[in-house]
């Protein structure tokens, strides 16, 4: 009897390694070979190139307080920031893409923000949610000390200690405290390879594509609404809530956020604590003695320009036989167990100013709106219409080359990404049990399918 | 029992009439001075930023039709819904990038090239230009049908258009809109480019402002003026918040709160607009482009309008303007005040003893600036750049950020001696009107309304003085 029940119990475990071996389906990671990304899009014309070139040496410049650190001559980093560039966290595979990353097969990288802490005699620590493998991120605070709504960003790190920062005395937020007290939430950067197109979708395009499939929605529990601007009541798209409303936006807000320089747009200081306050305002500014239009570019028009014209992601050619066949499966699976509803295969731009921009589609694979996906991804914050459940679909274009998936880069693991849609509320929760249901080679299809993206 | 209560308040209506006919003091209305000297660039700009001004100047100036293609109207983008169809039109008084003018422009226009738009009640031609916005029916918010709705706000959020309002109805306060429906809060242009010439086959219809006024649902605006606006950018926001802070005991025994709007992208204090909503001037401008002309621009890219037949043209309809237009306003010299003299200087005493000043705070400080103009300066604008809870009779029903219907920033008072229109919705023009309106019970000005009214009635006038002479 006893025995019985061990042979039992080793014959179920056998079972199951060899069910795994045999049946587990495996993310096949990144992709290797060329970057799918980071030229500029086809047909601009000669000026609109002249354009993105120039907003590429600006989405690259690298800022130090005051201009006058050896290798970056920009002005207005800090007095608190979470890098020093722009293309320092869009990277991967190119410059305008997301966090990079030691695994990547086209630019391997450790975390820029580990060397960040300390760079020209900062003394800041490093958060044990920073490490030198894993993405970049940026934090937000749920709440405020005093239970109030939080929800903005809080920078890693402070220029005190920094060689052209003396008399800068500030001291960094105490992450390991808002770690334990789980009041501190993470976002990796989002890529910006086809953002012009994105940005150029009609709202009436959005709108009704979020009213189409309602049978098949309402079936698999799908709803999801557009987050809008509090300005001119227009359609948000951009970041992870999708709360921005354009790249220019975008562009600002990074700017000051991320790396603390002020500009036209967002002209104010985050923290002017006496001492660590080095530059006039707007440290970034539209320059009137410039003598060419390029020249006169604020930073932030020119890295608005450079994610505007930036191609979208190329998927990888159709590969022959076997592999092929599983990749066009694994599209119809994507359709058939209802990804294709949020992920929307192609959306429309419209009449744009732009030839390269105008009445094209746009292979995103997002609605652009937002959907409550659940308990197990909500981050507890705000962003206009979209609360703490709520997310974007996230355009999965450039899935292929990506290295860290979901809004925090928890994994990078696409099997894993995929489950993590599922939890208490969440509006996949239908397809994700559809996916669970799936035959092995259905599932191995539809992550050749991603992975091809 | 009856007889006693008619009586009683036959004798407040008769002490009432007394008080307003016998010791009443008077607005001395918008004072005339030289408008040469209004609507200047800032002292001491560069050559380069001198030139920036006047190019900002001739964009704020510039007139738009739908494609350019109007006679005197070679800007394009104008619609398919505006309010009007140039910045200067609407800032105009006394020069441009001033505030409401005498003559609104509105009614005229709408019927301009050919447009038939019917006048709402609320425009009148010699009333404040006004833009509409509705504090409920999300649902039919610009450009009419919006998909999914976002699902009711957990409990009393206070960001975005929203949150608090949810439940309003079951206890709404005097004079809450009779209609249902989400929060809206959003402009509703008053006209659209259906029937002109530059138009054709766009056939959309202006809202339906009769239903929206009877049922209490429409809220207007007048123009912010933009004297002085670069400065007030630059004001650091130490300068406000220190200034938040200071005289405690005062400010607890008048009642006076406040707090700062603040931006959900980098959390810093917004502070343009009557609730400070806008953050920047750029913002500011872009914001004005596509919701009070209809032009997309770089910040604003989306016809707020997508009706087959009415977006006419490729969007972004302009790139740059707004970063022009910015620099114009960013380098418009404060107001001028008046010479003072005894009655005004007696008058600004009173306007700090009664406690005026606490929230019309008379100098904030700019913080560093890469314009020297601009840099480390002093800036007399009588304003905290705060929102106070101005009442139930000044609540508009409309959250912006972090302003609710109540909230108000602290309107800047320079130049308040060349303004023809006062408050939000430019409901009066006769100040001590204008400041009894800031008085309804629970309204942070209650007790300093009050004390104004105890006050004789020379130093009333003397008071009205003062802020005519600003």
């Amino acid at each position: 009897m006893v025995l019985h029940t061990q042979a039992k119990r080793i014959l179920a475990l056998a079972m199951l390694a060899a069910g795994q071996m045999i049946w587990a389906q495996t993310d096949p990671g990144p992709r290797n070979g060329p970057p799918s990304a980071g030229n500029p899009l086809p047909g601009l014309t000669a000026g609109e190139l002249a354009y993105f070139n120039e907003g590429l040496a600006r989405f690259r410049e690298v800022d130090s307080v005051k201009g006058t650190q050896p290798g970056a001559t920009g002005v207005g980093l800090g007095p608190r920031f979470n890098l020093n560039s722009c293309a320092g966290c869009h990277a991967q595979p190119a410059i305008g893409g997301s966090s990079p990353a030691l695994v990547s097969k086209q630019s391997s990288q450790v975390n820029p923000q580990i060397a960040m802490a300390t760079n020209f005699g900062a003394t800041n620590t490093i958060p044990a949610f920073i490490q030198p493998n894993g993405p970049v991120r940026v934090v937000r605070f749920i709440k405020n000390a005093d239970g109030t709504p939080d929800g903005g960003v809080h920078d890693l790190f402070t220029i005190s200690g920094r060689s052209d920062a003396v008399g800068c005395r500030i001291t960094q937020p105490d992450f390991a405290t808002a770690v334990a007290q789980q009041n501190a939430i993470f976002r990796t950067p989002t890529a910006t390879f086809g953002a012009g197109l994105i940005e150029m979708i009609q709202d009436a395009t959005i709108v009704a594509n979020l009213a189409a499939n309602a049978a098949q929605k309402k079936q698999l529990g799908i709803t999801g609404f557009v987050n809008r601007n509090g300005n001119d009541g227009t359609i948000t798209r951009f970041g992870w809530k999708a709360q921005n409303k354009s790249l220019l936006m975008f562009a600002g807000e990074a700017y000051n956020v991320e790396q603390g320089v002020t500009n036209d747009l967002f002209p104010n200081e985050r923290d002017e604590t006496a001492g660590c306050v080095f530059n006039g305002i707007a440290e970034d500014h539209f320059d009137t003695t410039a003598t060419s239009p390029e020249a006169a570019f604020s930073d932030i028009t020119g890295q608005a320009a450079f994610m505007r014209m930036l191609a979208p992601p190329q998927p990888a050619p159709p590969p022959q036989g076997p592999q092929g066949q599983s990749v066009n499966n694994g599209s119809q699976v994507f359709a058939q167990i209802g990804c294709a509803l949020c992920h929307t295969p192609t959306l429309q731009t419209g009449l744009s100013q732009s030839a390269a921009l105008s009445n094209k589609p746009v292979q995103l694979f997002s609605d652009l709106a937002v959907h409550n996906m659940g308990s197990g991804l909500a981050d507890g914050i705000t962003q206009g219409l979209a609360t703490g459940n709520y997310f974007r679909s996230a355009p999965l274009w450039g899935l292929g080359q990506k290295v860290f998936l979901l809004h925090d880069g928890r994994t990078t693991d696409l099997v894993q990404a995929i489950q993590q849609h599922s939890s208490a509320g969440s509006e996949a929760n239908g397809t994700v049990q559809g996916f669970n249901g799936l035959p092995p080679q259905a599932k191995q299809d539809l992550l050749n399918f991603l992975r091809s993206l | 029992m009856t007889i006693r209560s008619l009586g009683i308040c036959s004798a407040l209506a008769f002490g009432t009439a007394f008080a307003l006919l016998g010791v009443a003091e008077t607005d001395p209305g918008p004072r005339k001075t030289t408008e040469a000297t209004w609507g200047q660039p800032l002292p001491g700009l560069s050559s380069a930023d001198l030139a920036a001004f006047s190019e900002g100047f001739a964009k704020f100036r510039e007139v738009v039709s739908v494609s350019g293609t109007e006679p005197g109207a070679p800007g394009v983008g104008l619609g398919p819904r505006f309010n009007l169809n140039s910045c200067a039109g609407c800032h105009a008084q006394p020069t441009v990038g001033g505030t409401s003018p005498r003559e609104n422009p509105q009614v005229a226009l709408a019927k301009a090239y050919g447009a038939e738009n019917s006048i709402p009640s609320f425009i009148k031609a010699d009333g404040p230009v006004r833009v509409v916005r509705f504090s409920r029916g999300g649902s039919a918010g610009p450009g009419g049908g919006r998909g999914n709705q976002p699902p009711p706000p957990p409990g009393r959020g206070g960001r975005g258009p929203g949150g608090p309002l949810a439940g309003l109805l079951s206890t709404a306060p005097p004079g809450a809109p009779a209609v249902g429906g989400r929060p809206d809060g959003g402009v509703h242009d008053l006209f659209v480019i259906a029937g002109r010439k530059d138009a054709n086959g766009c056939e959309i219809r202006q809202p339906d402002f009769a239903g929206a006024v009877a049922q209490r649902n429409a809220f207007f605006r007048i123009p912010t003026p933009l004297y002085g606006a670069g400065l007030i950018e630059a004001i650091s926001e130490a300068s406000i918040m220190n200034n938040l802070r200071a005289d405690q005991p005062l400010k607890q025994s008048l009642g006076i709160g406040g707090r700062e709007n603040r931006n959900q992208n980098d959390g810093t204090i917004t502070r343009f607009g009557w609730k400070a909503q806008d953050k920047s001037l750029v913002t500011f401008a872009a914001e004005a482009m596509n919701v009070e002309e209809g032009v997309t621009n770089d910040l604003f890219p989306h016809e707020r309008e997508d009706t087959p037949g009415c977006a006419i043209n490729a969007t972004p309809e302009d790139r740059g303007g707004a970063a022009i237009m910015a620099e114009f306003m960013r380098y418009l010299a404060p107001p001028v005040p008046a010479q003072a003299t005894a009655a005004t200087e007696r008058g600004k005493q009173t306007f700090a003893s009664i406690g005026c000043a606490t929230c019309h705070t008379p100098n904030l400080r700019t913080g560093k600036s890469n314009v020297v103009a601009m840099n480390e300066k002093w800036v007399p604008l009588y304003s905290d750049l705060a929102l106070h809870d101005m009442g139930p009779g000044l609540d508009d029903f409309i959250s912006q950020g972090e302003a609710n219907g109540r909230d108000w920033r602290t309107a800047p008072l320079w130049g308040l001696g060349q303004r023809l229109f006062f408050l939000h919705d430019g409901r009066t023009s006769d100040l001590a009107q204008a400041i009894r309106e800031h008085g309804t019970a629970g309204s942070e000005a209650y007790r300093t309304t009050a004390k104004f009214e105890a006050l004789s009635s020379e130093q009333k006038q003397d008071l009205l003085s003062f802020l005519r002479s600003l």
